[in-house]
């Protein structure tokens, strides 16, 4: 059948009309469901940590719309593969906003992502949830629809200083990084806080990952008088070396540093299992056993998880907890204010206390950073059981 | 500190000297700088702990498999990115399609493999000795790989027919050429035997320098250094260039450190290249008038 002319046009009139006439909101348009736009890194360099935070993402979702919804329309995840590439995730997002109209963007879930795509989602005005380190992707006036559920680099690494310096009162430290930018950035950043927190310390130089022989470095850290060592490297060679020297050289330091430190990559170059001991890295306290145990909270989603056959013994509790707290975020966050952006953020700038089972967040208008300190701790990285670990030994239970 | 300096030192500096001595035998075959020795020396290790670690073979069997993969991708380097140029173009000497052809097969190794360093397994099946570590296997198997490979190619170069054949390929092509000696099939043969000899280089390194696709770079500079400061062509000026580069490396690794410690090292070779542009071990050429 042909369309005339005459026919369009009498079409536009009646649409017109009734545009004109104000009729109420199809019903329709609220019972449809809600779109959030998710780019997680299921593919690629970075997806051990997408896998992890996918299963939780997946976990509340499911729980959400078994409960009903949010007012009775159902949460649809819309999910973009990223491939660990940035250019892939900024694409993903000029369809996630454009053209499938998200209410909301959940990720992307790793900083390199997230530095590239927050420009353009903060420019499409649609709220965001990211859990990313980087200091720098989180700033009330550039991205006021920007919100961040996990630390900053600059928790983590007063994290790991403060454990160093007030739980285990070593006051003189060795501070050792790789060459790239992280690991300079983290070293420059990281030295002056040490310092202000009144410990001394006594060596710090970047040095090339790949150099094979750190024997030299740990000789100099030990002749400083080194009591702890402190590498921050996403380089699990370069870390495992330093393991290596140190338990071959019969040092007993602990060394104290970022999460790469307790991967199984690291844990797999090791010379000697035992080159694991008295080494500490950076983990987030609702999901670390105390005293053997989880804390409540925890244990109750971790027995949810086994009720709904999520696996997480091959992966790390906090990243499945990280990944349905953000979920779980963005539905009490719509259930309260509405699909409307403007809302959303309001609403989001006055969360105080929300009890995730990865942190405890809290934002408001001047602070969209909602990760609290206190809850960034120190695990002991050889106790690794059912994706968690043991809290450093020092802390109060 | 000595003992670490000359064993980590003379392990190291035996890997550069073979991944120097891999550039010097593409080079005297064909004149071409093939880049492709620095992947050789990485597609070592990643094949190394490939077989032995993640398929279970005998460390012999695996040993053998390396070096089979290692003349395959030699003998494919020479059809795919020199024969082609060679036909092609008079000044030849930097043939970049070996980069490309390099780089193409590293990133292929970080698809494949992963991009970050995995364990090579212990060869000798003897734990790390904490008392005599500097005499540990991770430092002697490469040297022995270098004593090795240098005895083996003065006695294929001076013994046997086919080592002359090299010889007089190298010395003049035309020449040789001329007198009915099978360029081509020998060019092939000497990509193939630098194939081995990098991949050996890589193997025996691996337990100090680990699985891992990034060593490619690193092989590739540090064995170049070599090259150059011992003369282009000479394998002994390698050897020496070599060892004297992982001890001066190491020395300056415990005196200044860090990443000072690679400034020093590019420091005395523009240094040594200024003063003897031939290499330590080169003659000077006198110029065509």
């Amino acid at each position: 059948m042909s369309i005339t002319r005459r026919q369009v046009l009498a079409g536009s009139a009646v649409s017109a009309a009734a545009l004109a006439s104000g009729f109420p909101a199809p019903a329709i348009a609220q019972s449809e469901p809600i779109k959030i736009g998710y780019l997680p890194a299921l593919t690629g360099p970075s997806s051990s940590t997408g896998i992890g935070i996918n299963r939780g993402t997946l976990l509340a979702v499911e729980e959400i719309n078994n409960a009903g919804g949010i007012n009775g329309r159902k949460i649809e995840l819309i999910s973009r593969d990223t491939q660990s590439d940035p250019t892939k995730a900024v694409n993903a997002v000029a369809e996630l906003t454009q053209r499938q109209k998200a209410t909301m963007i959940w990720g992307p879930l790793n900083s390199g992502e997230a530095l590239a795509a927050t420009p353009l989602i903060a420019r499409d005005k649609v709220p965001m949830l990211h859990p990313c380190w980087v200091d720098e992707l989180i700033d009330v006036k550039k991205y006021p629809m920007s919100f961040r559920i996990a630390p900053t680099n600059t928790q983590v690494g007063g994290g790991a200083n403060y454990y160093v310096v007030d739980v285990l009162k070593l006051k003189k430290v060795a501070v050792i990084s790789d060459t790239t930018g992280y690991g300079t950035a983290s070293a420059n950043t990281y030295v002056p806080m040490l310092k202000a927190k009144g410990a001394e310390v006594v060596y710090t130089n970047n040095v090339d990952a790949a150099n094979p022989d750190l024997k030299p470095e740990l000789l100099r850290m030990q002749s400083a008088g080194a009591q702890a060592i402190m590498p921050w490297s996403v380089n699990a060679g370069f870390l495992s070396r330093i393991c290596n020297t140190r338990g071959a050289m019969g040092w007993d330091v602990p060394i104290v540093g970022q999460t790469t430190l307790g991967s199984g990559q690291t844990k797999a170059l090791l010379e000697k299992p035992e080159y694991w001991n008295k080494v500490y890295s950076n983990n987030f306290r609702q999901v670390c056993y105390a005293s053997g145990k989880l804390l409540p909270r925890a244990q109750e989603f971790v027995d949810r998880l086994k009720k709904a056959k999520v696996e997480f013994g091959d992966t790390l509790l906090w990243w499945v907890a990280l990944g349905w707290d953000g979920a779980k975020m963005m539905g009490d966050v719509l259930k309260a204010a509405g699909p409307k952006a403007d809302d959303i953020v309001a609403y989001m700038n006055k969360v105080k206390g929300w009890p995730g089972v990865y942190g405890t967040v809290t934002w408001t208008p001047e602070q969209h950073n909602g990760f609290p300190d206190s809850e960034v701790v120190m695990c002991e990285v050889n106790s690794l059981k059912d994706g968690a670990f043991n809290l450093a030994p020092g802390y109060s239970a | 500190m000595l003992q670490s300096i000359v064993s980590y030192g003379l392990a190291v500096g035996a890997v550069y000297a073979l991944i120097g001595i891999t550039y010097n035998v593409m080079f005297s075959a064909s004149r071409v700088f093939s880049f492709t020795a620095g992947m050789l020396g990485m597609l070592g290790g990643v094949l190394g702990a490939l077989f032995i670690a993640k398929f279970g073979l005998p460390v012999i069997v695996g040993l053998v498999l390396v070096l089979a993969c290692g003349a395959a991708v030699g003998v494919v380097t020479e059809i795919v990115t020199v024969r082609p140029v060679l036909k092609s173009i008079e000044q030849h000497l930097y043939v970049l399609s070996t980069l490309a052809f390099a780089l193409m097969v590293q990133q292929l190794t970080a698809i494949e493999w992963g991009t970050e360093a995995q364990p090579f397994p212990r060869l000798i099946p003897i734990g790390p000795d904490t008392i005599w570590g500097w005499l540990d296997q991770q430092f002697w198997l490469p040297m022995l790989a270098c004593a090795v490979t240098i005895v083996g190619l003065e006695l294929l170069y001076r013994k046997t027919l086919i080592g002359r054949a090299f010889l007089a390929i190298a010395e003049d092509s035309y020449a040789a050429r001329a007198l009915g000696l099978p360029e081509t099939r020998l060019r092939l043969a000497s990509f193939a035997l630098a194939g081995m000899i990098g991949t050996l280089a890589g193997f025996t390194g691996a337990e100090m320098l680990l699985a891992f696709f990034g060593n490619q770079s690193i092989l590739n500079f540090y064995g170049f250094v070599p090259v150059a400061l011992g003369g282009m062509g000479s394998n002994r000026g390698a050897v020496i260039g070599g060892l004297a580069l992982g001890l001066f490396q190491q020395a300056a690794n415990f005196l200044v450190g860090g990443i000072f410690a690679a400034v020093a090292v590019f420091a005395v070779f523009i240094i040594v290249l200024l003063l003897r542009p031939e290499g330590l071990a080169g003659a000077a050429t006198a110029r065509r008038v």
